[in-house]
This record gives C-alpha cells, structure tokens and sequence, in this order.
C-alpha cells in the first residue's frame, strides 16, 4: 500500500530554516514506520538522519514524532497511525543536531540530576539483596524505563522550561525511591522537591500518552509528591 | 506539525483558560462590592449595571467556568491521592456529564428568572 512520509530536515550547519521533504513509499503488510524510513534511506535518499539500533523496543534510540504523537519508529506500524500522509519530526523540546536526530544531553543531564542508581547503606554479603514479591512489584513499570525520551519530549511543561527534571527522570526517582532494597530514599527525595522537579508535573497525561512500553509514569510522580509532602507536615 | 492533544492535555488547558478566567471574574466582583463603601447610592447605581440582561447571561458562563474548573479540580485531587490515573480520560468523561447535568439543572432555573 502505498503511503507518503513528510520527513522533517534540517541541518543546522548549513540551513537557515528546516524544511519537510516527501516521499512515496509502498509499504508491505506489517512494516513499521522505521521499515519505511531505511527504505527512503537505503533506496530514495541516503541523506536523510535518524537513530535506531535495536529495532525491537529495548534500546530506545529511535523515539520521534510521528502525525504529532510521540513514539518508537519500531514499534509503530505504518498502518497503525491511520492516516495516508506520515509526517516524522524531531522529539520537541531538544536541539535538532540533523534532521530526525536531538541532542540528548539534556535529558541525561535531568537524569543524572536525581542519583539513579541503587545506594544502600547497609554493608555488602555474600548474598544478593532480598526484595520480596511484593515490594518488586510497586516498581514493576518503573524498571521497565528503557530512556527514550518519548514522554520527557511530550511533556508542555518540559517544552516550555527545560530546567525542569521531566517525566523520565522523575519516574527513576520514583524508581528508587520506592526500592525497598534503596536506603538513600530521603536524599533522592530532597533532589526532586523542587519547583522545577515534582511540583512542575501538571497531570496532563502526555507522557503516559505516548509512552512506547505503556508505564505508569504519572503514578509514579504522584507517589513521590505525596512522599514529600508527608514528609513536611 | 504540533503536538497533537489529547483528553489529559484538553482538560489541563481549559483547567488554565477557567482559573484565569475566574481570576478576572473575582477582580471584577471585587470592584463591584467595594462600592458598598461608598453608600447605598453608589451601591444601588453598580447593582443596577449588573443586573442588566447582558450580566446575566454572563452568570450563565460563570456558571459554566465554575463548575468546570470545579469538577476537574476534583479529578485532579483524585490524582493527589494516587486514585484513577490510569483511568483520567473515563474520569475526565465522567465530571463532564455530571457538570453539564448540574449546569442543565441550574442554568435553567437562572434562565427562567432572566425571562420572568
Ligand atoms: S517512561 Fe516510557 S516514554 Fe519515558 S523514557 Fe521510559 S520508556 Fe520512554
């Protein structure tokens, strides 16, 4: 069947404005929409840049936009999107380096900014940290986080300040945060209750929206304003 | 292209729209109740501004504004509480037949005194 990708392009090197470039492509049954972009690449224009690696959901580097929604070039299928004309963009709310392609710097460095790694303080054994079924299970979505950056790059209030922390990092916070295994809760906690960390998270859903792995993002943030918030009275 | 927007996005930006909209609506009412500083003839000449058919269907919208931002503060204090997120659009769905019921009720019982 025969669809059309308007692909964003713009090399900020040597353009002045980006511009969408069309092309025809037939797609077969069950191609996604990055079968069809290495298809533009390999065989109508090799210019044009994007990321992936992976292509099957796990390594998360090709999340863009697609008619105005957020998500995996792999695991969206052409046919999916219900539409003829397939406009690919950018994630907004970064730089574009080159066409499909954001600079992600800033999206680590909020990642970065809420310690996610496991801290304990208790003193290593020759055994591995027990976690019962139970407690695994309250963060059962948040370890599922692959760092596309989808919801982070859907998210308004992140558009429009990018100081703030943004759905992904905050959803790690909540990660190990709610680890029953993590003793380093209170510092965590300290890091994202701020104006530009949890209380800059409106509930506006974007991110639950769009995310590629259908986690509970919101959850997550809302656990941890209430886990501050407790904490203060 | 923009982003595309969604029932969570939809009641977020009207949520907005109404809190600044009753922010001007409570200025407003402030300026007009101050008058009763001023004695009852200064009173009685803005009451009478304000009762003109014009304000009172603009009553009709105050109603509409309130009652919104109302019914989806009340979705979003859900939320506070680590209830329904994952059902906000059923939800966002829900306050909004409840409020256009409510509206229906009480926005005919203002429209009938306007007529009468
Ligand atoms: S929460 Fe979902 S959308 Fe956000 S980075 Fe993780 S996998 Fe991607």
């Amino acid at each position: 069947m025969k669809y059309t990708f308007k692909v964003y392009r713009f090399n900020p090197e040597t353009d002045d404005a980006p511009r969408y470039q069309t092309y025809e492509v037939d797609c077969e049954e069950g191609w996604t929409v990055l079968d069809a972009l290495n298809y533009i690449k390999w065989y109508l224009d090799g210019s044009v840049s994007y990321r992936r690696s992976c292509r099957h959901e796990i390594c998360g580097s090709c999340a863009v936009m697609m008619n105005g929604k957020n998500g995996l070039l792999c695991n969206t299928q052409v046919k999916d999107l219900g539409s003829k004309t397939i406009t690919i963009e950018p994630l907004k709310g970064f730089p574009v380096l080159k066409d499909l392609i954001v600079d992600m710097d800033l999206f680590i460095e909020r990642l970065k900014a809420v310690n996610p790694f496991f801290e304990s303080s208790e003193p290593p054994t020759d055994r591995e940290y027990y976690q019962s079924p139970e407690d695994r299970a309250i963060i059962d979505d948040a370890v599922n986080c692959i760092l596309c950056g989808s919801c982070t790059g859907s998210c308004p209030s992140f558009w429009y300040n990018p100081d703030y922390l943004g759905p992904a990092a905050l959803f790690k916070a909540f990660r190990f945060v709610y680890d029953s295994r993590d003793t380093a809760a209170a510092e965590r906690l300290e890091l994202v209750d701020d104006h530009n960390g949890l209380w800059r998270c409106h509930t506006i859903f974007n991110c639950m929206e769009c995310c590629p792995k259908n986690l509970n993002i919101t959850e997550g943030i809302q656990y941890l304003k209430r886990l501050a918030f407790m904490r203060k009275i | 292209m923009g982003y595309r927007w969604h029932t969570g996005s939809v009641a977020w930006i009207l949520h907005r729209l109404s809190g600044v909209a009753l922010t001007f609506y409570l200025v407003l009412h402030i300026w007009v109740i101050h008058h009763i500083g001023q004695g009852p003839e200064a009173f009685n000449a803005i009451m009478a501004k304000v009762q003109t058919p014009l304000f009172k269907f603009l009553e009709l919208g105050l109603l509409g504004t309130v009652l919104y931002h109302s019914f989806n503060g009340f979705r979003i204090l859900l939320f506070d509480f680590g209830i329904g997120i994952r059902q906000q659009k059923q939800i966002f769905w829900g306050t909004v037949v409840v409020g256009l019921l409510v509206f229906a009720v009480s926005g005919y019982g203002m429209l009938s005194h306007i007529l009468h």
